[in-house]
């Protein structure tokens, strides 16, 4: 089995803060990725559950695309 | 208090928009107009994910996000420190106000299996999720592990959420539950059966 797909159906192991608290770091991650910052190494958990959690994910791409789009 | 070293622009936007200020109802409308933008081009990015029948009703997602986040950004203001944009900000209201009510919108005549009657399916239909598993011995070992490591709740998220791909807001409004309640859920079914299928924990977990 890949990598990738076990991580879809078993998700990422490792310190994950949940929804809400992503929620809550939700804006200075999308500043930071659009200022080009190592998001990895700043935001690991933050970045951990957005690739375990599909709604939060399309909510991060969602709003990465609405900030692009208010810059047009 | 936002800190200072604020942006203008965001200055501007939290100085007009205290409850205090004169041009609260002007910045109040002008922000309607922001988030009504990003509820629309959300919507729109994301019309093929909506069903036909449904699209004629996504105007009006649009507007009613646009709504709840706009009195959800002015009861929150206090708390906004300034650490991010203001637009920022405001605008990730506006995302989760729409994004819910699409993922809701696209599942609306849907049904929710949450019994083990997805795994029937296997091996001719197997639904997108399970399609990665190559072979049945894994998918014979993650169904043994699914059925005698999960609690009843916990089976019928990962099912749902995971082999069904439902959204876990969607999964929320069924189950008469959180978002945050729902993922919590999940999280715990996804470390029980890493650990069954010796994946182990390199460190504690939190929700």
């Amino acid at each position: 089995m890949k990598h990738d797909s076990l991580e879809r159906l078993l998700g990422l192991p490792g310190p994950d803060p949940g929804c809400e608290a992503g929620f809550a770091q939700l804006e200075h991650y999308c500043d930071a990725v659009r200022r080009g910052e190592p998001v990895e190494r700043r935001f690991p958990d933050l970045v951990r559950h957005i690739r375990n959690c599909a709604a939060c994910r399309e909510d991060t791409e969602g709003l990465l695309a609405a900030l692009e789009k208010l810059e047009e | 208090m936002p800190r200072a070293g604020l942006d203008l622009e965001s200055t501007t936007w939290v100085g007009e928009l205290a409850a205090d200020s004169p041009a609260r109802d002007a910045a109040a409308a002008r922000l309607h107009t922001l988030l009504l933008r990003v509820t629309r081009a959300e919507s729109a990015r994301r019309k093929t994910t909506i069903p036909a029948r449904g699209h004629d009703e996504l105007d009006d997602l649009c507007v009613q996000a646009a709504n709840d986040a706009l009195l959800g950004i002015l009861r929150k203001l206090p708390e906004f420190r300034g650490d991010a944009r203001f637009t920022t900000w405001a605008c990730k209201f506006a995302i989760y106000e729409i994004s819910t009510r699409l993922r809701r919108h696209a599942w609306r005549q849907r049904q929710v299996t949450t019994d083990e009657s997805i795994w029937e399916t296997l091996p001719d239909s197997a639904p997108p999720a399970l399609a990665v598993l190559q072979g049945r011995e894994t998918l014979a070992r993650l169904q043994r592990a699914v059925r005698e490591e999960l609690t009843d709740r916990q089976r019928q998220v990962f099912q749902a959420a995971v082999l069904e791909e439902v959204p876990i807001d969607v999964l929320a409004e069924r189950m008469n539950s959180t978002r945050g309640a729902i993922y919590k859920i999940l999280h715990d079914a996804r470390t029980k059966l890493r650990r069954a299928l010796g994946r182990g924990e390199p460190q504690e977990e939190r929700p």
